[in-house]
């Protein structure tokens, strides 16, 4: 009998880290009130941008800090759109497109030609791009693969590529991901320093020129030009696992690029290797902050009239909560459904919450018992964690609230797919534990799972930003 | 109180199959823990409720804030009486995002509640019935896809509310004396399953962890049964059962790890636990084995006593105490034996004559007077902290009482808690 089989499991009951239980301990409680997000939710002015948070193939867990982020920004126009969106001028309407950390080669795949001129075209009439990890490989010219080739937004290259890399010292399964003949490795796993450049001393977020933030895969950068250089990776911390030897990784790291930009047209491409937008690093989330406010108030006059949008227009709306009309008839900004005051609707509005809450807990209640597991899935050449399901889960748990005040709004053919999403995913996530605690391959169950939570997290973020957009929203 | 409580309490009506939730101003109006449990309990008393909460520290890092608790009107004595929650189960009460959950009325067929992260489901158990206490675990455990789901449920005897009845924690049994298990029985209630992810408030959360875990870094670790067996005179029933001991293991936060896991179906020096299924038992009632063992009971026999009667919902510490007259070997004969129990006798440690019976129950104070044993079971069942713990000097209770203002912004002592009874 293996020792996490049911048998040991349930006669054993596993002690609790008690610890973690208590909220005002947590880390990431922390981080959400730190005070130095304050200034930026102001610093882009009366009109907010157009966000396209990238959520289709390829893409991994880590979108939901970008969500988290922007939500901290108090951005709410916000919408998370998949390769199909890319492909179907669907960033026509947008300001920002975010794509965080994943499968590259996923990535690329499914965008394809088309999906790399759109993104290019989209930046060149005035759009900002910013990607992180993935995000960042996939744009660099100096990535000279299929199906890489058609992405060049950024003059720059990774160098944490070789024929033969040495063996890891540790996290085997995070260290390598196939380059053609070649091999992308990461030395190291965890928080890391970086420094602002000359080139990017407009950014107050650096204290003493320096932050911390968290590399999880992402490229050793090179850039073409000193000057698209932001910042370098400038030191390593305890709080990372070392793949080379401690030293050895700093050679690779310090010096080098970790964020660079390239202007294309009217537009802007930035791209970290560090996921600057992970909610444990407030100061490198100011970072990314800084560098979209920054873009978003330079001269309107830089932008694209053939967008239609006047972006310093009172019509654009008034910011958060300010109920304004619609831009490029995407977005009401006004009350979702203002005409809901029947009651058996509204009953019918909260009893599909408390089913979306009561699946949400299942589930999560169940993707607790999974990281206990040891376990990991291989989807593409993304490695999975059961505690990244979790992660989903948790998006969706800490927003119920603000939905619960919000009934009223609420419209229950918004949320009865929701429900039903929710109870499929509880009864994945249960088949999913029976297959790993009884050893069989879970891989495919694991893959339909993850498939299903990004796809829900996706619809269910997107109904809560439209209901924080909403001029009617109660916090 | 805005801090470690959720705030609502759960009623759930058994008649209707339905729940609500209502606010909890018994928590201010009686204090903590159980004088507020038992304000519930007056308020339903015509429905011959079943009352579960926690104490205040329940659920935290405080040493030994383990303890959260079930009321009721007792069928051994016609009177109110509270059981432990102990184990893990008080934690889960806690954490299950109900401050209290009061249970009325009787269900027309066998249900168990589902309690959640805030959220009451009322789940059929047909398919549960004439399950055993341990079944019964693995099978709401299995259905709910998680073996830390903390389960209170009862047995054979449970649903045919003897008055030996007891509902049992998970699979190892309860301090449940008073046939609490036999009203779940009456109410057709074959389980209560409790689980949450959430997290509880402080008043001054830094200042509430940090003098936490100073007190938890002052308590007195042990493990075993000889501390309790020392202090009262009793045969230590550490060295009785030696050969069997596989491992200790402590309730949620506790510095004592007295319950002791022993090895009767494979050798106990199998570390793995591979070989068998169920390998033994966790003998966490220490007067029940003394009974056992002072009625001339060898180890192993007593501890397959204590498992039938733990499988069959059957209060140990009474059950142990009917068999101890008559010690068996053979295991079938303890099993048709335990079948067979009556429920003639009382509670109580077999080192002295019971007291009678109270809110706490029957206890003979193991240790000090009177006073001191009800001081204790008081202190315990409003702090949410181990009476046993506190009675043995495990822990300061001064210290203990001075936490209330870091956690919750209360002033307490010992007489004010004297003053919710």
């Amino acid at each position: 009998m293996d020792v996490l089989s049911p048998g040991y499991e349930s006669r054993c009951e596993a002690t609790v880290d008690v610890s973690a239980r208590m909220r005002p301990m947590g880390r990431h409680a922390r981080a959400f009130r730190n005070p130095v997000f304050v200034p930026y939710g102001e610093a882009f002015g009366r009109v907010m941008p157009r966000v396209a948070v990238f959520v289709g193939a390829g893409a991994s867990h880590s979108w939901i800090w970008f969500a988290d982020l922007l939500e901290r920004l108090g951005i709410y126009d916000v919408e998370f759109i998949t390769e199909h969106s890319v492909l179907s001028a669907g960033l026509d309407r947008m300001d920002f497109l975010l794509i965080g950390g994943g499968d590259t080669y996923a990535m690329a795949e499914a965008l394809g030609e088309p999906g790399a001129r759109a993104i290019e075209d989209f930046v060149r009439r005035g759009g900002l791009y910013f990607g992180s990890c993935a995000g960042a490989y996939l744009v660099l010219t100096g990535v000279d693969l299929e199906p890489f080739t058609p992405f060049n937004l950024v003059d720059g290259n990774m160098i944490n590529v070789m024929p033969d890399p040495p063996p890891p010292r540790c996290l085997e399964h995070k260290y390598l991901a196939p380059y053609g003949e070649e091999w992308v490795f990461h030395p190291v796993y965890g928080e890391v320093e970086i420094a602002s450049t000359r080139a990017s001393l407009v950014f107050p977020c650096f204290e003493d020129n320096h932050l911390r933030t968290t590399l999880f895969g992402g490229p050793v950068l090179e850039a073409a030009r000193v000057e698209d250089v932001i910042a370098v990776y400038s030191g390593l911390s305890d709080r990372a696992a070392y793949m080379w030897e401690r030293n050895e990784a700093a050679r690779l790291l310090t010096g080098r690029p970790a964020v660079i930009r390239a202007e294309l047209g009217r537009g802007i491409a930035i791209v970290s290797g560090p996921h600057l937008e992970h909610p444990l690093y407030p100061h490198s989330n100011a970072l990314i902050a800084e560098m979209m406010s920054i873009y978003w108030s330079r001269d309107p006059g830089l932008r694209d009239p053939a967008q239609g949008v006047d972006f310093h227009s009172p019509s654009r709306g008034e910011g958060q909560g300010g109920g304004g009309a619609k831009a490029n008839g995407q977005h009401d900004a006004s009350p979702l459904h203002p005409g809901l005051r029947d009651p058996a609707k509204q009953r019918e509005v909260r009893e599909l919450l408390y089913e979306i809450k009561r699946q949400v807990s299942n589930a999560r209640i169940v993707g607790f018992g999974l990281e206990k597991l040891p376990v990991i899935w291989k989807i593409g050449v993304k490695v999975w964690e059961p505690a990244k399901i979790r992660m989903f889960l948790d998006c969706a748990w800490s927003r119920l609230d603000t939905l619960d005040a919000n009934a009223g709004t609420l419209d229950p053919e918004d949320l009865a797919p929701l429900a039903h999403g929710y109870s499929e995913v509880t009864l994945m996530a249960r088949n999913l534990k029976m297959e790993v605690e009884s050893g069989k391959d879970s891989r495919a169950t694991a893959e339909s799972l993850i498939t299903s939570l990004k796809e829900l997290t996706a619809r269910y973020l997107s109904l809560y930003y439209r209901t924080r957009l909403s001029g009617n929203y109660r916090a | 109180m805005d801090t470690m409580y959720y705030g609502d309490v759960l009623v759930v009506d058994l008649d209707a199959g339905k729940t609500e939730q209502v606010d909890f101003d018994e928590l201010d109006e009686a204090g903590p823990g159980l004088p507020a449990g038992i304000a519930l309990y007056n308020k339903y008393s015509d429905s011959d409720p079943l009352v579960l909460g926690s104490g205040l520290f329940t659920g935290t890092p405080v040493p030994g804030a383990c303890l959260g608790f079930m009321i009721g009107k007792s069928p051994v004595t016609g009177e109110l009486a509270v059981s432990p929650l102990s184990q893990f189960a008080g934690a889960e009460m806690k954490l299950s995002g109900f401050s209290a959950v009061v249970i009325k009325g009787a269900a027309s067929k066998p249900v168990y509640l589902w309690l959640h992260d805030g959220v009451a489901d009322i789940k059929d158990a047909s398919s549960l019935r004439g399950l055993d206490t341990w079944q019964t675990t693995d099978t709401v455990r299995h259905d709910m896809g998680e073996s830390l789901i903390q389960v209170i449920s009862i047995g054979p005897a449970g649903e045919a509310a003897t008055n030996l009845a007891s509902y049992s924690i998970n699979y190892w049994g309860s301090g449940d004396s008073a046939a609490l298990g036999a009203v779940m029985g009456a109410k057709n209630l074959k389980a209560v399953a409790l689980r949450g992810l959430g997290m509880l408030d402080a008043e001054e959360p830094a200042d509430f962890y940090e003098q936490a875990l100073e007190l938890l870094g002052n308590a007195t670790a042990s493990r075993g049964f000889s501390g309790v067996c020392a202090s009262l005179d009793a045969d230590d029933i550490d060295e009785w059962l030696r050969p069997m001991i596989h491992r200790y293991r402590s309730c949620f936060a506790c510095p004592s790890a007295c319950a002791t896991f022993v090895k009767y179906n494979e050798p106990a020096s199998v570390m793995e636990p591979e070989g068998v299924e169920e390998p033994g038992m966790l003998v966490a009632d220490a007067p029940a084995a003394l009974w056992l063992k002072s009625g001339g009971w060898d180890a192993e026999p007593a501890c397959r006593a204590l498992e039938a009667m733990a499988r069959a919902g059957v209060d140990l510490l009474r059950g142990a105490r009917e068999l101890s007259a008559n010690p068996l070997d053979d295991p079938s004969a303890i099993s048709a034996a335990v079948r067979e129990l009556k429920g003639s006798e009382h509670a109580g440690w077999p080192s002295g004559e019971p007291l009678e019976y109270g809110l706490f129950g029957p206890w003979v104070p193991p240790l000090g007077s009177q006073d001191e044993w009800l001081a204790a079971n008081r202190a315990g069942y409003v702090l949410g902290i181990c009476p046993t713990l506190i009675m043995t000097g495990g822990i300061d209770t001064a210290a203990l009482f001075q936490l209330c203002g870091s956690a919750a912004g209360l002033e307490m002592d010992s007489s004010s808690v004297d003053g919710m009874f």
